[in-house]
């Protein structure tokens, strides 16, 4: 019986430890150079699955397949405190060249209204690669045709229009930046995911959302929801005939911005390597096809200088949104 | 008959070799993640999606749903053996199923569980199957009120498990919710109750608790009595350790209630297997000729809930599949799964992919096949596990529990949470405090409160928005009647004495 009770754990450890020996095994595939040396660890502060985990895990495919680095980049999930044990993690590794993190809008948002011990500050900024846009959405049997017309019905009646959002998030922001530039207020009701979200807007529990345009497309080609605006500089390829809220009148232009960070204090030459990886990556035909195009991200290549200056400017720009709201002083 | 066909096509993808091997890995390994107290199907299916990538999009996602589904097997199996919940569903066969294996009828508890099981995941399939548009729209019919409501008739199922004293049940359900608060509040983005620990900005997971609550806290006990776990040993012999058809006759309603209940409840999104399986088991011990017998190894106490969370891991496909909208925390991750494989779920799937869809579907028929004669063949040697001494059982029980909730997140710190609570756990058995209430609260504290605070925005504070809708309004009402009823059940003998 013990045998048996041997087998079994023997079994056990196998299974789980498949994966991560899959992992080590690429290690073993090194050739002599200056930085890398050794495998880089990509942290990704999410569970597997969501926005974050599909960039790196594309990241780290491309990049093998291209051999853009001699060393390969081994996908870490670090979930939890809203993107804040990742971060901290990663931070906490100053000068290591061989731990990078992604960056998305919780990179701001968390230690904002959090107080974490590390902020945007506590790392070396590497590359913007990307921007996630913002679509309007409503039901398609809603009475709202337009943005002007969404406009004035929420003037003529404030808080009537009810906008599903996630909590704090870009969402919110967004939100609030219509709000203020329009001049109206609609009845904000948070809820926990973008699926939550979805689900009431199809269900008509709100009258609007926002959504990423990938996480939208589905239920747009389907005709359940209309796009009737996107918080974008100019129209998005993927939907030439839905307009800006610029165009509509209303200056409102927000992204979720995304990107890569290492600890403070690395290497100035592991800086520029990095740099160029992710520059070279950013004009694959592989980084096109299998990622912006497919999760309708917006191109956007941003250097380690230009993309720490970014940093900077959209912690003010969640600052000044928070302020206004109230959830931070 | 369109469906039929389509079926057929579906079992003609499903039976290639490779999907047929990936639907038994699948399901194989979703048993032993349901088994391992910790590792839950979320982040089974989480930890082993890597793997996937690369194969076909049906291949991966037919093994993928066989873990989700496999899960909801494999949980019973501790939660019977040994008392730890594999994963949060399996938390109310705790209470019958430990009590038949100690008095010897393990093998029983299993053998039903398994049996259930297959009817309801066999059960929820066809549903899924021939339902799925018309089940999509009635998911999206529930707003906030409408899972307040639902939430509502949920605690009700709590009056039921308080034990011998309501205050000492009174207490644990306010500590439950007291612990569901911790973590950011989804509403204005502040943390509550985190004492500036990051790990705890993301709130307490129900894992660590239940795990320390069951698992831990039976062993502490089992340490102090001279013989360990006092447990029936007298009869495991093979022809003892299946179910009857005295068994199967008990069994059979509490199936089939519990399997429909767990399908409607499991189609809504983010109510899921866990509530489904409260509220069979509520239901049950109310349906009960001799409720007493509830938590003492009640069979039906086993076969309801059981059957409830197998037929809701069924449903919790229909929104994913039919709305491209994630019903449960697993889901969300086959969600994620699915896009990077480049399929995109949303209302077209079914007429863009049926390959994809069909071979699904029919996977799952033939997964639950194979899940069936995987957990009844192996009762004997499952149940041999009981033969262990306890002073090797109990060390080995620990080292299960503080391996599997490290694996959740690769964090010890939730290791210290599960030994706290196994502390907790402790002393409320020593000082008869009943641990189910507080676990129960846990999970539908959270959703109660989001839920109940978004239907006050919608509305703009007024609380006639749960009256106005039709149902959140009957859901209340009938969690008021199952509150009521022990009342009212009193009233009507006394009127009726009264009379006579």
């Amino acid at each position: 019986m013990w045998r048996k009770v041997a087998a079994v754990s023997i079994v056990l450890v196998l299974v789980l430890g498949v994966g991560i020996l899959s992992g080590c095994q690429r290690a073993a595939e090194t050739k002599k150079t200056a930085y890398p040396e050794k495998p880089i660890e990509l942290v990704v502060p999410f569970s597997p699955g969501g926005g974050s985990d599909v960039m790196a895990r594309t990241i780290a495919k491309i990049m093998e397949q291209e051999k853009i680095l001699p060393q390969p980049l081994l996908v870490v999930n670090k979930p939890g405190g809203g993107g804040a044990i990742g971060w901290t993690y990663a931070a906490e590794k100053k000068g290591d060249p061989y731990v990078i993190a992604t960056v998305s809008s919780s990179f701001w948002t968390t230690p904002l209204t959090e107080k974490t011990p590390v902020n945007y500050k506590s790392f070396t900024p590497i590359a913007g690669i990307g921007l996630d846009d913002f679509l309007l959405l409503v039901k398609a049997d809603s009475a709202i045709t337009d943005v002007k017309q969404m406009v004035a019905s929420a003037k003529a009646k404030p808080k009537s229009l009810k906008m599903g959002g996630t909590s704090t998030s870009d969402d919110r922001v967004v939100t609030s930046l219509l709000e203020k530039k329009a001049g109206i207020q609609f009845n904000y009701v948070p809820f926990k995911g973008g699926g939550d979200v979805m689900t009431a807007l199809l269900g008509g529990h709100v009258d609007l959302a926002w959504a990423n345009p990938g996480e939208a497309l589905a239920q747009i080609e389907a005709k359940k929801i209309r796009p009737i605006a996107s918080a974008s500089r100019a129209r998005l390829s993927k939907f030439p005939g839905v307009p800006t809220l610029k165009e509509a009148g209303f200056e409102v232009v927000f992204q979720q911005r995304r990107g890569i960070v290492a600890p403070l204090g690395i290497p100035e030459e592991a800086v520029k390597v990095l740099e160029a990886a992710f520059r070279k990556l950013s004009e694959t035909t592989a980084w096109k096809k299998d990622y912006l195009e497919k999760n309708l991200i917006t191109p956007e290549f941003m250097g380690s200088k230009d993309f720490g200056q970014a940093l900077e400017e959209r912690n003010e720009t969640y600052k000044t949104v928070y302020k206004d709201l109230g959830v931070i002083k | 008959m369109e469906t039929l066909s389509n079926l057929l096509h579906g079992f003609a993808v499903a039976l290639i070799p490779t999907n047929l091997l990936s639907c038994l890995v699948g399901v194989a390994m979703g048993t032993i993640i349901g088994a391992l107290p910790g590792i839950g199907p979320s982040a089974g299916v989480a930890i082993l999606l890597p793997l996937t990538f690369g194969a076909n999009p049906t291949t991966a996602m037919i093994m993928l749903a066989g873990i989700y589904y496999g899960a909801m097997y494999g949980g019973t199996i501790t939660s019977v053996l040994i008392n730890t919940p594999g994963e949060s569903s399996s938390v109310m066969t705790t209470l019958d199923g430990y009590q038949m294996a100690r008095q010897g009828r393990a093998g029983v508890a299993l053998g039903i569980a398994a049996l259930g099981s297959f009817f309801a995941g066999s059960m929820g399939v066809a549903l899924l199957m021939f339902f799925s548009p018309l089940l999509a729209d009635f998911a999206l019919t529930f707003g906030p009120p409408e899972y307040f409501a639902l939430m509502v008739l949920g605690f009700t199922a709590l009056a039921g498990l308080s034990g011998t004293s309501p205050l000492k049940g009174l207490i644990s359900v306010l500590l439950g919710l007291l612990i569901a608060t911790v973590g950011l509040d989804v509403m204005t983005g502040t943390s509550r109750l985190t004492f500036g620990r990051l790990e705890l900005l993301s709130g307490i997971d129900f894992l660590p608790v239940a795990m320390g609550l069951f698992g831990l806290a039976e062993v502490l006990v089992g340490v102090e009595k001279p013989g360990g776990f006092s447990i029936d040993k007298a009869d495991l012999s093979l022809s003892k350790v299946f179910p009857r058809l005295a068994d199967w006759r008990q069994s059979r309603w509490p199936i089939l209630r519990g399997s429909l209940l767990g399908f409607i409840i499991g189609v809504l999104p983010g109510a899921g297997a866990t509530i489904a399986s409260f509220i069979s088991y509520a239901l049950e011990k109310r349906l009960a000729k001799e409720p007493e017998r509830f938590g003492r190894g009640a069979i039906e106490g086993v076969a309801g809930p059981e059957s409830a969370n197998n037929a809701a891991s069924a449903g919790a496909m229909v929104p994913l599949l039919t709305l491209g909208v994630p019903g449960s925390a697993t889901t969300a991750i086959m969600m994620g799964a699915l896009m990077m494989y480049g399929l995109r779920p949303g209302p077209l799937l079914f007429t863009q992919n049926p390959d994809f869809v069909w071979g699904l579907i029919a996977s799952m028929y033939i997964g639950n096949i194979l899940l069936v004669l995987m957990n009844i063949l192996m009762i004997p040697s499952f149940v041999q596990i009981l033969r262990i001494p306890s002073a090797l059982l109990l060390p080995l029980i620990v080292v299960f529990c503080v391996v599997g909730v490290y694996g959740l997140q690769n964090s010890l710190f939730d290791v210290w949470l599960m030994i706290f609570f196994g502390l907790l756990g402790y002393a409320m058995k020593k000082l008869d405090f009943p641990t189910a209430p507080l676990v129960l609260a846990l999970v539908l504290g959270e959703m109660l409160e989001t839920a109940f605070r978004q239907s006050l925005t919608m509305s703009l504070g007024s609380p006639a928005v749960f009256l106005e809708q039709p149902i959140s309004a009957t859901l209340l009402t009938l969690s008021l009647l199952v509150f009521l009823y022990p009342l009212l059940a009193s009233l009507w003998k006394g009127l009726a004495r009264g009379t006579r």
